[in-house]
C-alpha cells in the first residue's frame, strides 16, 4: 500500500513543499486575526504550529482545507499553494480539495455509526469501491493506526463505545482511508490521556514516511518531539520558524524566546 | 476566621456560620417540602384521572367495542367506525406532516445564513404551536370544507396536519442543533458535500429525538377535538372514505358524554379510556426509545 501511494506522486514533490503559503491575511468579520503570514509545510515532515490561545495558528489550519468556507464573514486572502493551484480561489472544488488535505480535530468525533461505516464513509464519497477493496482498505487504515488487533471483532459495533484514545485513533484511521496527501492535526492528543498520547505520537512518526502533516499543538514538549519545523505564531503574526532543534535551544526572536521558556501564553 | 479563633479550639470550626448556617439548614428542609408536597399533588391528579377513567370506562369495554360501530340508544354498538377513524386520520395527519415539518426543521436549523427569512419561519412555526387548535379547525372549514360543501375525512386530516407540524418543526430543529459543531466539520473534513453532511450525519445523529418528537405529536394530536368538530364532523356509520364524514373518538367523546342516555355516556367513558391509554402507550413508547437510541450527541 505503501509504495503504492508514493508511485503516484511526481518525483520532485520530494522536494517542493506541500503547500506553500504567501502573504496570507485572514479576518473573522472585522477581526484581522492572521497577518501577511508566509510559510512552507515541507514534503513527508511534521511541521508544528506553536503559540499561545487565540494567536491564530488554528485559524491558519482551517484555512489549508477551507474549513472557514462553512461560516459566512470569514474570509482570506493571499496565496495558499498546493498542487500547483491557489486553494483559495474560488473555481477549486472543496470536497476534492478536502479529500486531498485531511483533518484531524481536538476531540475524538466519531460518527453514529458502525467503525466499518465510520471509516467507509470517506471513502464512499470519492471513490467506487468493490465489497473485497473496501474490506482491505478498512483492514489496512486500522492496521496502520494499532487499532486492528482491538476492533477487528466488532466492526459493526458502534463507534461510540470506543475509549478517547481509541477514537482518536480512529478518526485518523477514517482520515487516511481517503488518501490524502497532507494530514492536518489540530490538538489532536489534548483530550487524550498520556499513553493515548504517546500512541498517537508514535503514530505520527510513521505517517510522516507517507504523508505531509501539520499539526497545531499546545503542549510544546509535543511539538519537540514529533515535528521536524516549528512555527511559532503570536497576535495573528508568524514570527519565527526553524527546525524544532533550534526553535527550542537557540531561537532568533525574544518572543519566542519567551515562551517557550514560560514567561508568557 | 482569625489565629485567636481558630487556636481556640478544633471544635470551633464546626461552629461556623452560626445562626446563618441554621437558617439555611431550615430554609433547605422547607424547600424540600414544598416540592413534595407538589409533586404528591401532580401525581394525585394524574392518578384520579386515570383511576375514574379505568373504573367508568373498562365497564362498557368488550369485544363488541371493537367490533361494532356507534349505533342509536338502546340498541348496543361499539366504537369501530370512531377507533377506525381516528387511526386514519391521525395516521394520515403524521404521514403529511412528517415529511414538511422534518424538512422545514432541517431548513431552519442546516440553511440558518439566510439570517432573516429563517427568523421570520421559526416566528410562524412558534406562533403555530400556540394557536388554539378550534381556530385551526376553522381555518380548515373556511379553505375546505365550505367550498367542497361537505364535511369529510381530509379535511379533518388537514387540520390535524396543520397542528402536527409545528412540533415537529420544533424538535427537528431542537435536535439538529444538538448535534456537535465538531462532528460536521469532521464530515465536511473528508469532503462531504453539505447534504451528505445532514443525510448520512446530522440526521443520523438526532434521529433519536426526531422519532420521539414525531411520536409525541401523534400523541398530542390523536387526542384533539376542537380542529374535527368543523372539519371531519363525525359519522355515526362505519366509514373510511376520506371524502366524506368521518367519525373520531374524541368526536364521539364530545357527542356522547354530553346525550341523555346512560350508554351513552357509558360509551364516552370507554372511548376516553382508550384515547388515554392509546396517548400513554404512545408516550411510553416514545420515551423508551429516546432512551435507547439515546440523544444527538450519542
Amino acid at each position: 500500500m505503501n509504495t503504492v501511494l508514493m508511485d503516484n506522486r511526481p518525483a520532485q514533490a520530494q522536494m517542493a513543499p506541500a503547500i506553500a503559503i504567501r502573504n496570507l491575511d485572514f479576518w473573522y468579520g472585522e477581526n484581522h486575526a492572521l497577518r501577511g503570514i508566509s510559510l512552507d509545510f515541507p514534503t513527508r515532515q511534521v511541521t508544528g504550529m506553536i503559540g499561545p490561545s487565540g494567536c491564530g495558528k488554528s485559524t491558519l489550519l482551517r484555512i489549508l482545507n477551507r474549513m472557514y468556507d462553512l461560516y459566512p464573514g470569514q474570509r482570506a486572502m493571499g496565496e495558499v499553494l498546493f498542487d500547483g493551484r491557489n486553494i483559495l480561489s474560488p473555481g477549486i472544488d472543496v470536497n476534492v480539495l478536502r479529500s486531498r488535505i485531511g483533518m484531524v480535530f481536538q476531540k475524538p468525533t466519531p460518527f453514529p455509526m458502525s467503525i466499518y461505516d465510520n471509516i467507509a464513509f470517506g471513502m464512499r464519497l470519492h471513490e467506487r469501491l468493490s465489497r473485497a477493496e473496501m474490506d482491505q482498505r478498512v483492514e489496512n487504515v486500522l492496521r496502520r493506526v494499532a487499532l486492528w488487533g482491538e476492533v477487528k471483532d466488532r466492526l459493526n459495533a458502534s463507534a461510540a463505545a470506543l475509549s478517547g484514545g481509541q477514537q482518536q485513533r480512529l478518526c485518523i484511521a477514517r482520515t487516511i482511508a481517503t488518501r490524502p496527501e497532507i494530514i492536518l492535526l489540530d490538538e489532536p492528543t489534548s483530550a487524550l490521556d498520556p499513553i493515548s498520547t504517546a500512541r498517537i505520537e508514535e503514530l505520527l512518526d510513521e505517517l510522516k514516511q507517507e504523508f505531509s502533516i501539520a499539526i497545531v499543538t499546545h503542549n510544546l514538549q509535543q511539538a519537540a518531539r514529533c515535528a521536524d519545523r516549528v512555527a511559532f505564531f503570536y497576535m495573528g503574526e508568524l514570527v519565527e520558524v526553524d527546525t524544532a532543534d533550534k526553535m527550542f535551544t537557540a531561537p532568533h526572536e525574544k518572543r519566542t524566546q519567551d515562551y517557550i521558556t514560560g514567561r508568557f501564553g | 476566621m482569625s489565629a485567636q479563633k481558630v487556636q481556640a479550639g478544633a471544635t470551633d470550626g464546626w461552629q461556623r456560620g452560626g445562626a446563618q448556617a441554621v437558617r439555611r439548614r431550615i430554609v433547605e428542609r422547607l424547600v424540600n417540602v414544598a416540592c413534595s408536597i407538589a409533586t404528591v399533588v401532580v401525581l394525585f391528579l394524574l392518578f384520579s384521572i386515570l383511576w375514574t377513567l379505568v373504573t367508568r370506562g373498562a365497564a362498557g369495554l368488550s369485544l363488541s367495542t371493537f367490533l361494532h360501530s356507534t349505533a342509536a340508544p338502546g340498541s348496543g354498538g361499539g366504537l369501530a367506525n370512531a377507533i377506525v377513524g381516528s387511526c386514519e386520520q391521525t395516521l394520515l395527519a403524521a404521514l403529511l406532516g412528517t415529511p414538511v415539518g422534518m424538512l422545514t426543521g432541517i431548513y431552519l436549523s442546516e440553511f440558518s445564513h439566510d439570517g432573516k427569512i429563517v427568523s421570520f419561519v421559526r416566528f410562524v412555526s412558534d406562533m403555530m404551536l400556540s394557536v388554539p387548535s378550534i381556530l385551526v379547525g376553522l381555518f380548515v372549514y373556511l379553505v375546505v370544507v365550505e367550498p367542497a360543501g361537505h364535511f369529510s375525512g381530509m379535511a379533518g386530516t388537514l387540520a390535524l396536519a396543520i397542528l402536527f407540524i409545528p412540533i415537529v418543526v420544533r424538535t427537528t430543529e431542537d435536535m439538529l442543533h444538538l448535534v456537535p459543531r465538531a462532528m460536521r466539520e469532521a464530515a465536511y473534513a473528508l469532503g462531504a458535500p453539505g447534504w451528505r453532511v445532514i443525510v448520512s450525519i446530522c440526521l443520523r445523529a438526532a434521529r433519536g429525538g426526531i422519532m420521539t418528537g414525531i411520536l409525541l405529536a401523534l400523541a398530542r394530536i390523536s387526542g384533539e377535538t376542537a380542529p374535527l368538530l368543523f372539519t371531519s364532523l363525525g359519522n355515526l356509520n362505519w366509514s373510511t372514505n376520506l371524502n366524506a364524514p368521518m367519525a373520531s373518538l374524541p368526536v364521539t367523546i364530545y357527542q356522547y358524554a354530553g346525550s341523555a342516555y346512560d350508554d351513552w355516556v357509558q360509551m364516552a367513558w370507554t372511548g376516553a379510556l382508550l384515547i388515554t391509554v392509546a396517548v400513554l402507550a404512545t408516550n411510553i413508547f416514545a420515551r423508551w426509545w429516546l432512551s435507547r437510541n439515546g440523544t444527538a450527541s450519542s
